[in-house]
């Protein structure tokens, strides 16, 4: 079951058993056994809640360190667009591709471009697709779509994200020699991690490895306290359109499209989907959802708040004038950026493989929460007294396990 | 008559927008883990969803039956109510006789009943007025 990589990952001498993340975890993918927290991977969509909630910091997300660079001949970084927000104030982004590059970098890719690039193809994509279409940036929500809503993948626009086709186009650039070559994404959340490991909606990856910029921090923001006054050593040709996809609803500016919804928060993202599902939002072009509060910039792994954070990306968005200059591209060219949907490992619901088990189980698991008191006390380990019943038939718990079970209703207690 | 294997129950209160949308949740949740395929899923989430909306905002109270057979998912919608005059108009895209707290709240657009049809491969429509109204649709698993 725990086939499927995840990044979040439990220091069980941490844990004290306090179910706090258990009840947090918008996917209930969280048990407690032998009071401490299991996190079932099949269901985790690697949000973070639970490193968020966690008052002993049990939770944490993995990622790489720098120490990986040494494993390769030329290192190329991939920053996401939310780094240049980080700094408190506007700076000249070429000051912040010479920091990255003092970490060891040789070259600083301009992710912007590529979000240009997957803006257009979008807006190509959405006429094709069924309303609303939803973004696939946030790796997570992707996680719950195909989790919690698998009917709704197909509303998924099937481009790869601007980080994979920034590494397609550096490895193209560097064809024959591109031997050696690491790259690598500077990430403001745990769940690229994942992505990055694992591209569950195409079957490869085209980076190396996942650097969280709160590890890297404290080294750019000296770099470049240092070097201020100077003129940057790099130039940058980034785009208002592309750093636009720092906050929600910057995919669908980008593309000028009217009637999109943004959304973040996961249990927001849920009621949205839940009117799609129900076939509400059809009037509606575009969803841009994120797990994460404001979007990327809510990231755990950024060092300033998101607030603050969005102040400074409008300060960009304000300065810089270049806006998407992508201009037609052929269908070859883009078939290339397009995800593939291969590796679409994903969750399966089923109780059983075959439909009469799996009637059989649904039947044991609808007696069996009548018998629970349904006061989701969450002292059997599982999040609901719902999930519990499930638990059982699944084989992941014991009927003993509840303490407050009373077999009413059931074959040969009738009446009781 | 044949028994169906599952059966999902839920009793629809009038005008209770907070629960409503509930029903279909719930059934959605049960197909998935009962392993029916993504689309039929799609197809029965729409028609029980708008089945429901109509109990709350049309009548005064009903319920919802979702019967899972091996070949195929029956849906019965039933309610106590003012009933359906002129069923031919009540299916016509866009005809609402939704009242205004409906509406503002977003329902009322009068493709409700057009929709839950659309979404079935049997669709049955009765009512006598100042009675009852009672939607059966029948959805063949392949
Ligand atoms: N259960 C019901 N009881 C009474 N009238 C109904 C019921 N369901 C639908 N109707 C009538 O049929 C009309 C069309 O229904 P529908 O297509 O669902 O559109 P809407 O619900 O948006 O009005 C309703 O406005 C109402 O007049
Ligand atoms: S990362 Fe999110 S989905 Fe995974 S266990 Fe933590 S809270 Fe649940
Ligand atoms: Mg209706």
């Amino acid at each position: 079951m725990n086939e499927i990589f995840h990044s979040v990952e439990l220091i069980e001498e941490k844990c004290n058993g306090c179910t706090r993340c258990m009840i947090k975890c918008p996917v209930e993918a969280i048990r407690l056994k032998n009071s401490k927290a299991v996190i079932y991977g099949d269901r985790c969509i690697d949000c973070g809640v639970c490193i968020k909630v966690c008052p002993y910091n049990a939770h944490v997300g993995k990622r790489d360190v720098l120490d990986v660079l040494d494993n390769f001949k030329t290192k190329i970084a991939i920053p996401s667009v939310t780094l240049y927000s980080q700094f408190g104030e506007y700076i000249e982004p070429g000051l912040i591709n010479d920091a990255i590059k003092s970490l060891g970098f040789d070259e600083v890719f301009d992710i912007t471009y590529a979000c240009d690039i997957v803006t257009e193809i979008t807006k190509n994509e959405i006429e094709k697709m069924p309303k609303p279409a939803i973004s696939p940036f946030c790796p997570s929500i992707i996680r719950l779509i195909q989790v919690n809503y698998p009917e709704l993948v197909d509303h998924i626009v099937k481009v790869l994200t601007p980080i994979e086709v920034a590494a397609i186009l550096i490895r193209e650039k560097y064809g024959e020699n591109s031997d050696g070559i690491g790259i690598f994404y500077l990430s403001p959340c745990v769940s690229r991690v994942t992505k990055g490991k694992y591209p569950f909606l195409s079957s490869e990856t085209h980076i190396d490895g996942v650097l969280a910029i709160s590890d890297l921090f404290p080294q750019l923001l000296k770099y470049i306290n240092k070097n201020k006054a100077a003129a940057p050593q790099s130039n940058s040709n980034m785009s208002s359109t592309g750093i636009a996809w720092a906050i929600p609803g910057g995919q669908s500016k980008a593309m000028n499209l009217e009637e999109y919804i943004a959304v973040y928060g996961v249990e927001n993202v849920i009621k949205v989907l839940d009117e799609i599902e129900k076939g509400k939002l059809s009037n509606v072009d575009f969803v841009e959802a994120f797990a994460c509060t404001e979007g990327c910039l809510g990231g755990i792994l950024l060092a300033d708040n998101p607030f603050n954070a969005r102040r400074i990306i409008n300060k960009y968005y304000d300065k810089l004038d270049k806006r998407c200059e992508i201009n037609e591209m052929s269908e070859e060219y883009k078939s290339r950026f397009l995800s593939d949907m291969k590796n679409n490992k994903t969750y399966n619901p089923k109780l059983a493989e075959d439909f009469a088990s799996a009637v059989k189980k649904m039947n044991f698991m609808n007696k069996l929460i009548n018998s629970l008191p349904g006061t989701d006390c969450g002292q059997c380990g599982s999040p609901s007294c719902k999930a519990f019943a499930e638990d059982v038939v699944r084989g992941l718990s014991t009927v003993d396990e509840c303490k407050f079970i009373t077999l009413k209703g059931g074959e040969g207690n009738e009446g009781k | 008559m044949e028994k169906a294997l599952i059966n999902l129950h839920y009793e629809i209160i009038h005008g209770d927008f907070m629960k409503a949308g509930e029903a279909s949740s719930n059934i959605k949740k049960a197909l998935m883990q009962l392993g029916v395929d993504n689309a039929i899923i799609k197809r029965l989430c729409v028609a029980c969803y708008e089945a429901e909306m109509n109990i709350v905002i049309h009548s005064y109270g009903g319920c919802i039956d979702v019967d899972i057979f091996e070949d195929r998912i029956e849906m019965n919608a039933k309610d106590k109510g003012p009933g359906i005059k002129d069923i031919e108009l009540a299916m016509t895209e866009g005809y609402s006789t939704a009242p205004d707290v409906a509406r503002e709240m977003g329902f009322g657009a009068g493709m409700g009943l057009p929709n839950i049809r659309k979404s079935s491969d049997e669709f049955e429509i009765t009512s006598v007025v100042g009675e009852y109204t009672n939607v059966r649709i029948v959805i063949f698993i392949d």
